[in-house]
């Protein structure tokens, strides 16, 4: 029997020595239990005490206690869920603040896509056409297409042609007037449907001065009002008409004949 | 392997629990009440949020229910038990043995040897865990240690001469 030559603590701890190397972290222990290696003592203990382990794994676990051993945690403390998540109180408030701002953009990219030049004009002119009466206007009774040599002749507004699916309407009056901007501004009443025809400069680029063109009927709303307009040799004509795009839709697209 | 949360999964090992149970108290039932009552504890104080931080509480919790459950109980009279010497045979005679009669052995050890013994067969921790949860020191717990080794070599060499006869 080889018996090395242990400090107390070591003999101390070569007492309390793991049976399995997993449990040798220690460093002290690890240094005695390396001294005590070829001590058949030690040896004896080692297999006493791993023998005494392999018993106890042997324990049986009963059926009813082996129940407590499924995949399942015992205690979920707090399971996460999509409903939980929504009643917080935190994400709720910051979902509708998203929501709002999303709206918001949205709108706003929705809006900005009916801006086109002279959209600005064109929706001033729809409250200008709400707000007028008849009496407003001076009575002329022809066809609206015939007005251009009218607009030329008396008020040198050159290119103020009403297109030619407007055109052959009846008029009840026509009037030219400024806006706040002295843009000269014609204005027609129709017979059909109290439809109001307007023509006005279209919008230029403020530094080259070039026209803003653009291509098409392009629609403007406001107050109930909305507005067919389009950009023809300088200058812009919009039929307007209390109600919405349907309204219009028979009317343009369709060059009369 | 069911978890409790907030434990560690070495420390939290269930079947190790129960096992601790049955080595404590020496009998299946008497550990499977006392098991189940540790996990419905911890299961209701998880539930309220409010399982210990500190390590081993399970095992801690277990062997407090356990001391509960035997001071009641008919105590062994206060006796020096014989010692012998571990010999080459000794891991032989262990394994001859019936888990149930190592857990009788071992539950009617006096404390804090009974805590010990049973902490430290389990091959689940290391000294000083050991000395954490039975709130040991390390001359304490190698002196019970070597004192049982002693006294388990005696019963088997008893147990086994009378077998032979």
């Amino acid at each position: 029997m080889n018996s090395p030559r242990l400090s107390r603590r070591q003999r101390v701890l070569l007492n309390c020595a793991p049976i399995g190397q997993h449990n040798l972290m220690d460093r002290a222990m690890r240094s005695a239990v390396a001294r005590a290696t070829d001590s058949s003592e030690f040896v004896n203990q080692q297999n006493f005490d791993r023998a005494v382990a392999e018993l106890v794994r042997l324990i049986p676990i009963p059926p009813e206690t082996a129940e407590w051993f499924s995949e399942k945690d015992l205690a979920v403390g707090s399971k996460w869920t999509w409903k939980k998540m929504v009643r917080n109180p935190a994400v709720l408030a910051i979902s509708i603040a998203v929501l709002v701002i999303a709206g918001v953009l949205v709108w706003q990219l929705l809006a900005r896509l009916d801006e086109f030049p002279g959209s600005a004009t064109a929706r001033k002119l729809l409250a200008v056409a709400s707000s007028t009466r008849p009496v407003m206007l001076d009575p002329v009774s022809t066809e609206a297409g015939t007005l251009s040599d009218l607009f030329f002749m008396k008020h040198g507004l050159e290119h103020y042609d009403v297109p030619d699916e407007f055109a052959d309407f009846r008029t009840i009056g026509c009037r030219v007037f400024e806006d706040e901007s002295s843009r000269r501004i014609a204005q027609i009443w129709l017979a059909e449907k109290r439809m109001q025809l307007f023509l006005f400069p279209a919008e230029r680029d403020t530094k080259t001065g070039a026209v803003l063109k653009f291509p098409g009927w392009r629609h403007v709303h406001q107050e109930g009002w909305v507005g067919a307009v389009k950009e023809q040799s300088d200058v812009c004509f919009m039929a307007a008409v209390r109600g919405n795009d349907k309204d219009l839709e028979p009317y343009i697209g369709k060059p009369k004949e | 392997m069911r978890r409790i949360l907030g434990v560690p999964d070495r420390k939290q090992n269930l079947p190790q629990l129960y096992r601790f149970c049955f080595l404590m108290l020496g009998d299946a039932g008497k550990a499977q009440e006392v098991f189940h009552t540790t996990l419905r504890e911890a299961a209701v104080r998880a539930a309220h949020g409010e399982l210990p931080k500190e390590r081993f509480w399970l095992f801690r919790d277990a062997r407090w229910r356990c001391l509960e459950a035997t001071k009641t109980d008919l105590q062994p009279e206060p006796l020096q038990l014989e010692e012998s010497e571990l010999t080459s045979q000794a891991a032989s005679q262990v394994k001859n043995l019936d888990p149930a009669q190592l857990a009788i052995w071992i539950s009617a050890a006096p404390e804090p040897q009974r805590s010990a013994l049973a902490l430290f067969y389990l091959d689940e921790f290391d000294y000083d865990e050991i000395f954490d949860i039975a709130e040991l020191k390390l001359a304490e717990l190698a002196h019970v240690l070597v004192q049982g080794r002693r006294q388990l070599q005696a019963w088997l060499n008893a147990r086994f001469a009378e077998a032979q006869k």
